[in-house]
């Protein structure tokens, strides 16, 4: 798997996970974390397909979607399909870790996922 | 803390208005808001402005300010109230604790957004701004996109069907072309948008499964309510409306951090504690106007709030109960889904209708009969800020 510059937070006092950063836990407010970063595929939640695109994406549509990784880690990434027909809950993903939006000085990177045959 | 009253309300038509500036809707709607409160010559202690978009989208922030010294209510304190789509519920709320504290005795709150001057694609990126920095704004998630990823979750858990989100477009736009504020104010050809050859074109794919009649409008609008202590609303001699209860709750940031994402549990929470004040329930609720940004939300709201069980909202729309006439009346006014969304004037108009119908002033075609209590539902992010309102008429 390419590198994933994601890093999720879980909690050292009662363990919950946590995407994105929290000063404090969700769970029980306690403020040390140990930091842990996806393994291995991960699983389709839910998805969509926009159409109406906010200023700075120069494309016709976007797939997104919600995974949930093998060590729990859930988080929304762009998913590369031709379209919501090759889609479904539940389905396998391969995450990488490429350009998701266009920016004047450099592209901005993060989660993408490929859905992989079943 | 002693009751408050709501002795005012006014609004401006929603929709477009490219001749008026975000102050001009906003004076518009204060002054009709004053006039109804037969405080037309007269100040307030304080006003309590909502917008979201002046900074990003006018370039002027401040606005409170401003509109003081407009409408000639110097030297009333001011301050501009922003909390996303939520901005208008907020301002009521503050104006309900400056007077139920006894702090101030009469507040002009008012509500407004201008968000029809710029294009698209930059109105999509300002509402998105609202999500998570780093966790969704840069992979370009819209609102539409989360309530799509929310929709296509809530249709597996709970077999909703696209039936149940078209019924609730039908409902609010029949409701909206009897409302002459709506921005909408055409009912739905079934043949046209759902059902016929162009339905496609005419009803394009949004957010997949969302499409455009899914979604509520970008609307130029602006709506206000002047408060006030029970005792100055007594002395006007005629009905008004008593803030029964309040209440409002956050939830995470970001969808994917929630543990069941189809719960909207801020409100759940919201509404419990507005019902806990009141000493009322669900089924003492004569109308109500809830957060229809999305057709689904109206849906997953009407349960949430209490009005029906988990999963059975879709079948409630199908059914006719939430239809003027029916046991529980759901956005009468058209909703955001008709009546449009401006997003810093939503919480204040939802408020102004639910004070029209108990005032039992509007044409017997959307007047809900004999209504007596109301609930209101406003949103701020995607559910991640809710506001919820018990609304109730009383004599002098």
């Amino acid at each position: 798997m390419s590198q994933i510059a994601l890093t999720a937070y879980r909690c050292k006092h009662c363990g919950h996970l946590h995407y994105p950063y929290h000063d404090r836990c969700l769970q029980c407010k306690a403020r040390q974390f140990e930091e842990i970063h996806p393994q291995g595929n991960a699983r389709l939640l839910t998805y969509t397909a926009i159409f109406n695109l906010p200023y700075g994406f120069d494309q016709r549509s976007l797939l997104l979607g919600i995974a949930e990784f093998e060590n729990h880690i859930k988080a929304l990434g762009q998913i590369k399909a031709e379209s919501v027909e090759r889609l479904k809950i539940g389905m396998r993903l391969k995450a990488v870790w490429e350009p998701i939006r266009p920016q004047k000085d450099g592209d901005i990177f993060g989660l993408k996922f490929e859905p992989l045959e079943e | 803390m002693r009751d408050v009253a709501i002795i005012g309300a006014g609004m401006i038509p929603f929709g477009k208005h490219y001749e008026d500036s975000l102050l001009d809707m906003l004076a518009s709607a204060s002054l009709k808001a004053l006039d109804d409160a037969c405080l037309g010559n007269q100040t307030v202690d304080a006003l309590y402005v909502a917008n979201v978009g002046g900074g990003i989208l006018q370039h002027q922030t401040a606005i409170a300010s401003s509109l003081a010294d407009r409408i000639s209510l110097l030297p009333a304190a001011a301050e501009t109230i922003e909390n996303g789509p939520a901005s208008g519920a907020s301002a009521v709320k503050a104006g309900l604790l400056a007077i139920a504290s006894g702090y101030y005795e009469t507040v002009l709150v008012v509500g407004g957004e201008k968000m029809r001057a710029g294009d698209g694609a930059h109105t999509t990126d300002f509402a998105s701004t609202m999500t998570h920095p780093q966790a969704e704004y840069p992979y370009g998630v819209t609102m539409p996109g989360l309530a799509g990823m929310f929709a296509r979750l809530y249709m597996q858990k709970y077999g909703l069907t696209t039936e149940h989100l078209q019924a609730v477009s039908i409902k609010n736009h029949e409701m909206g072309a009897l409302n002459p504020y709506a921005h909408f104010r055409k009912p739905i050809n079934r043949h046209e948008i759902f059902d016929g050859p162009q339905a496609a074109l005419n009803n394009p794919l949004v957010a997949d499964p969302l499409r455009l009649y899914d979604l509520c409008p970008a609307s130029d609008g602006a709506a206000a309510l002047i408060l006030s202590s029970v005792e100055v609303a007594r002395r006007m001699g005629r009905p008004f409306v008593v803030i029964a209860g309040f209440g409002q709750a956050t939830d995470t940031q970001t969808l994917a951090e929630r543990a069941d994402p189809t719960d909207l549990r801020a409100v759940t929470l919201a509404a419990q504690q507005a019902f806990a004040m009141a000493k009322l329930k669900p089924s003492d609720v004569h109308v109500a106007e809830l957060h229809d940004a999305f057709t689904i939300l109206e849906i997953a709201a009407s349960e949430c709030v209490g009005f029906f069980p988990r999963g059975e909202g879709g079948a409630a729309v199908l059914s006719g109960k939430t239809r003027l006439g029916g046991p529980i009346p759901i956005n009468v006014s058209g909703g955001l889904k008709a009546r449009g969304h401006p997003m810093g004037a939503t919480g204040v108009a939802q408020i102004v209708e639910i004070v029209w119908q108990l005032r039992h002033e509007l044409p017997p075609e959307r007047q809900v009969q004999n209504a007596q209590i109301g609930l209101t539902l406003n949103f701020g992010g995607f559910a991640n800020n809710v506001l919820c309102f018990l609304l109730q008429r009383a004599e002098p």
